[in-house]
């Protein structure tokens, strides 16, 4: 499932489709990132280097990574983690919240081939860390246990440089460019009755240790600035929506002109006033470029998870080889694609991001896989070990999944079409990986006649089927984008962020769900 | 910090927020402990176990709100956070109605949300239901041979409220659950068909029997699904999916969304928004909810709120900020974790059992669909848009016939809900937000 809105958290106590998710919360200034603080409290709330370093060294860690396989196992690893995070909402032309957070824990995972036992604490203390180490090893009994453990740090090299991450500028420039942002999307157009903007940034330490002899610190920064005015016209009410952010710095800001994100949310919303029916059932369908890539997230990407793989109850597994997609189609996974959301330099098992390529020449080649999925399937972890939280444990995740660029116009592409439905903006979309069958959303679409769009048209989902709709492609355009601004992907429970991407692409036939028959 | 007592621990931040400023402070404390046992194919595949501490305060000044949390409940860390996020509220635009709630704490309830039995489930009896309930839909026909797990799981939450001018109170809950997701195959295609039930007290927890053979019937029923043409035609939604299609629908009744404009109901109060044969409640008081507290997310004492009264709309839910701006008192809606400022939602929310069996529904449908899945985003409570994939059954000439799949429903929500000719009466609570079966006169099928 994935998810272009920001999360908010609430406990559903229900499993499924609905699960628990995260908001991002934090102060505007988080001083002691840069070392400019020597008080008691900077020492605690600290930097990577020191607290979590001094309690978690590769002393300790090798003793609770023993203690951790006494009873046998075939793995084990120590997560630690602390986030700073800042959130704020301007609502109704005002700062309506700012909001400051500092989870931090560390859990200990114990496993044996299939089996995994999972503990954390929410406090990061040697002896309790200890404690954990015995809960989790409860999973497996009356094996031999370990020969002794010996980590050794490694370093972890970034894999694009940021010069001012934005999480680190200074508040009031956060502050200005919401401000700024607001005042664009009113003055769009009068139509626009409102405009909600969330700010969400993170700076996330990640401390891992694993029995295998890794001892890995890094830190990692997000940011995601969502605008969703209103537009009202009589009785019809539109929402439009468009964002910025990624792993990006100050420079990002420059280039991507946030008072232009903002216009475009407005643009969307003033723009669907005017939508009638949705048609409904299959037709030709061209879908637009960079979040249109939630398509292929769902239909091919979470199928393609070794988890489900190993299990036998993914659509994909056994398919290694097989024609999936149309010969001309070529999908990535890339762990290192510059600024994306789902980037990071190692992933949440202490594995190299690396780039996977899923399909080549519409043909499945490779699994995304966790280093426990690799092992069962007789494979090497691809570096999609993610877990949410220090709650959680790794499982395997998509990155950043697209479709790689074709060579053909994207104008060209709606050429031929009589009759046929153009998504211009996506929504959310989820996927049954049992079935193959899959939905998104569209939040703009147009008909298209004889080869042009035409009347804009109400939001409405699509459907496929992951072993059926990539091979319906039929043309590819050459203008690839990655959208790393806000997308998030839930899994069992877990929630993570990633980014996804496509040229535009035509497709002979999809089913689309509106009311037009 | 960590030998302090909850209580202890709010005080202490609590005077210290005023002491450096803050008009008023609320805190919030949550003490969790979790358990979750996973069987796949007959052995454990994940043991979770976890406890949960955190802290969220919210502090008023000058009308300015300011939030925070955390994990890190250490002397010196709860210091730095409060010095940090008064210097915070100082950036957020102050508003009149920034204040604490006026409202009178609660008086103590039985609301039987508390059961001592889940607090003391141990792993070998969590193994024990989750081996039988996946035990149970293998059991159920041999082309049940994989399943994607069984779970059972305890849930213990502690909540310590206090403010500037209320006095301390706590609470605590039970939850319990048992799933399976049975997966069948009739050799080639494979499907899964997935039931759990979640329960506060263990006594109320539908049996491993029940859980593993429902879940079974739901996979096996989905074998041999495929699309049925694009039509307009009656389409009933099974009462799980109705409570699906409800979840969807709550933002749309947040007093906080009306003020934004982003309701498709915004303006109807008083008017008729649906059949008159549907009341929606939001009932805080329900004896075992899931969604049942003796006090919300900022100590207001939870309620019963008719939103919808057949067929009329006659509330919004809301928190005290969003009710004084409406001149309304709180519904008592503050939904939240230590980690998230009181927000809108749902209690207890459903549309109340009509009179119709689920069997009468489906025979007075010549030819229709009968829903048992719903997925995708495409519920708009802003434009009132309804677009889903389905799976389901065909229904011809009143009863049910060929599984169903590879279709989308689409519809306008203010339509679909004046469009509804039958309410069942087969209300469950297996969830916080639930309805029972519920027919629609004609939604469109998009399909082969």
């Amino acid at each position: 499932m994935a998810s272009d809105r920001p999360i908010s958290r609430r406990l559903f106590l229900r499993g499924g489709a609905l699960v628990s998710s995260a908001i991002l919360a934090g102060i505007p200034r988080v001083p002691w990132l840069h070392g400019d603080g020597s008080g008691e409290a900077d020492a605690a709330i600290m930097g990577i280097g020191q607290e979590l370093r001094d309690v978690l060294n590769e002393e300790t860690v090798n003793r609770i990574l023993v203690e951790a396989l006494t009873r046998g196992g075939d793995f084990a690893d120590l997560f630690a983690e602390q986030r700073f995070r800042t959130n704020i909402v301007l609502s109704e032309g005002r700062i309506e919240s700012v909001t400051y957070g500092y989870p931090r824990g560390a859990g200990v995972r114990v496993s044996r081939r299939n089996q995994t036992g999972y503990a954390f604490s929410d406090e990061i203390v040697f002896n309790t860390l200890l404690d954990a180490a015995r809960v989790a090893s409860a999973v497996v009994e009356n094996q031999s246990p370990m020969s002794p453990i010996d980590v050794t740090r490694r370093n972890v090299v970034p894999v694009f440089p940021l010069a001012l991450p934005v999480p680190l500028m200074d508040e009031a420039r956060k502050f200005d460019m919401l401000r700024q942002m607001d005042v664009a999307a009113r003055a769009y157009d009068p139509k626009i009755v409102s405009v909600r903007i969330e700010y969400i940034d993170e700076v996330r330490d990640v401390l891992i240790g694993t029995s295998d002899g890794g001892y890995f610190v890094d830190r990692q920064f997000l940011v995601s600035v969502a605008c969703t005015p209103t537009a009202v016209s009589g009785s019809e009410r539109r929402s439009g929506l468009s964002s910025l952010g990624g792993r990006v710095d100050e420079g990002y800001l420059v280039s991507v002109d946030p008072e232009r994100v903002a216009r475009e949310a407005a643009r969307q919303a003033v723009a669907l006033l005017a939508a009638g029916p949705a048609p409904a059932g299959p037709m030709p369908v061209v879908i637009g470029p960079g979040w249109g890539g939630v398509l292929v997230h769902e239909s091919l990407g979470h199928a393609s998870e070794g988890d489900r793989v190993r299990r036998g109850t993914s659509i994909l597994a056994g398919q290694l080889g097989a024609r999936v997609a149309a010969p001309t189609v070529r999908i990535v996974d890339d762990g290192r694609w510059p600024h994306g959301r789902g980037s990071f330099a190692i992933d949440d098992e202490g594995t190299l991001a690396q780039r996977t390529i899923l399909v080549e020449g519409g043909v499945l080649r490779s699994y995304l896989l966790d280093k426990q999925s690799a092992g069962l399937l007789g494979l090497r972890s691809t570096g999609n070990g993610r877990r949410e939280s220090y709650r959680k444990w790794p499982i395997p995740r998509m990155t950043n999944t697209y479709i790689d660029r074709g060579t053909s116009d994207p104008s060209s592409l709606l050429s031929g079409i009589k009759r046929g439905f153009f998504a211009a903006q996506m929504g959310g979309g989820s996927v049954d990986s049992t079935s193959g069958n899959f939905n998104f959303a569209v939040r703009e679409g147009y008909w298209i006649e004889d080869g042009r769009i035409t009347k804009p048209v109400r939001s409405a989902v699509l459907i496929g089927n992951s072993l059926e709709t990539l091979k319906r492609i039929e043309g590819i355009g050459n203008d690839l984008s990655v959208e790393h601004s806000r997308g998030t992907c839930g899994k069992d429970g877990q929630w993570v962020p990633v980014g996804v991407g496509q040229p535009t692409i035509r497709f002979s036939e999809i089913t689309v769900g509106g009311t037009s028959i | 910090m960590a030998t302090l007592s909850p209580k202890e621990i709010m005080d202490r931040v609590r005077s210290q927020a005023e002491r450096s400023g803050a008009a008023e402070a609320e805190t919030y404390l949550e003490v969790v402990r979790f358990r979750e046992v996973r069987i796949r194919q007959r052995e454990i595949e994940l043991l979770q176990q976890s406890a949960i501490q955190g802290l969220g305060l919210r502090i008023f000044r000058d009308r300015r709100m300011g939030f925070m949390y955390t994990t890190d409940l250490r002397a010196p860390v709860l210091d730095e956070m409060v010095n940090r996020v008064i210097a915070l509220a100082s950036q957020a635009t102050p508003r009149d109605e920034n204040k604490l709630p006026d409202e009178i704490p609660p008086q103590t309830q039985e609301l039987e949300i508390y059961d001592d039995a889940v607090a003391r489930l141990q792993p070998p009896e969590q193994i024990a239901l989750a081996r039988a309930a996946e035990e149970n839909a293998f059991a159920r026909d041999k082309r049940i041979r994989t399943t994607q797990d069984a779970r059972c799981g305890m849930q213990m939450n502690e909540v310590h409220f206090s403010n500037t001018f209320v006095g301390y109170q706590t609470y605590r809950a039970t939850t319990c659950w048992l799933s399976v997701g049975a997966i069948a195959t009739d050799g080639v295609k494979k499907r899964e068909g997935f039931f759990g039930d979640w329960k506060r007290l263990l006594l109320d927890l539908e049996t491993p029997e029940r859980v593993g053979r429902k879940a079974a019937d739901r996979a096996l029923t989905k074998l041999g699904a495929a699309p049925v043409p694009s039509a307009k035609v009656p389409v009933i939604f099974e009462n799980e999916v109705a409570g699906q299609f409800l979840n969807g629908l709550v933002g749309a009744f947040s007093g906080q969304n009306v003020l934004e404009n982003r309701s498709f109901l915004a303006g109807n109060l008083g008017k008729a928004v649906a059949s008159p044969l549907i009341t929606i409640s939001d009932e805080g008081l329900l004896r075992r909810g899931l969604g049942t507290r003796p006090f919300d997310g900022e100590g207001v004492q939870t309620r019963n709120t008719v939103v919808v009264d057949r067929g009329v709309l006659s509330a919004f839910l809301n928190t005290s900020v969003s009710g004084r701006r409406q001149a309304r008192a709180s519904t008592g809606n503050a939904n939240r974790s230590y980690d998230t400022l009181p927000a809108i939602g749902p209690t207890n929310f459903h549309i109340e059992r009509g009179g119709t069996h689920p069997d009468k529904m489906i025979s007075e449908v010549a030819k229709g669909l009968y829903v048992t899945s719903l997925a995708g985003f495409g519920i708009d409570i802003v434009s009132g848009e309804f677009s889903q994939q389905v799976e389901g059954r065909w229904i011809e000439g009143g009863k049910l016939a060929q599984p169903v799949e590879g279709i989308t429903l689409g519809g306008r929500l203010a339509e679909m809900l004046l469009g509804i000719d039958s309410v069942g009466n087969d209300l469950e609570y297996r969830n916080n937000v639930t309805s029972p079966s519920l027919r629609f006169r004609e939604l469109t099928i998009g399909g082969a």
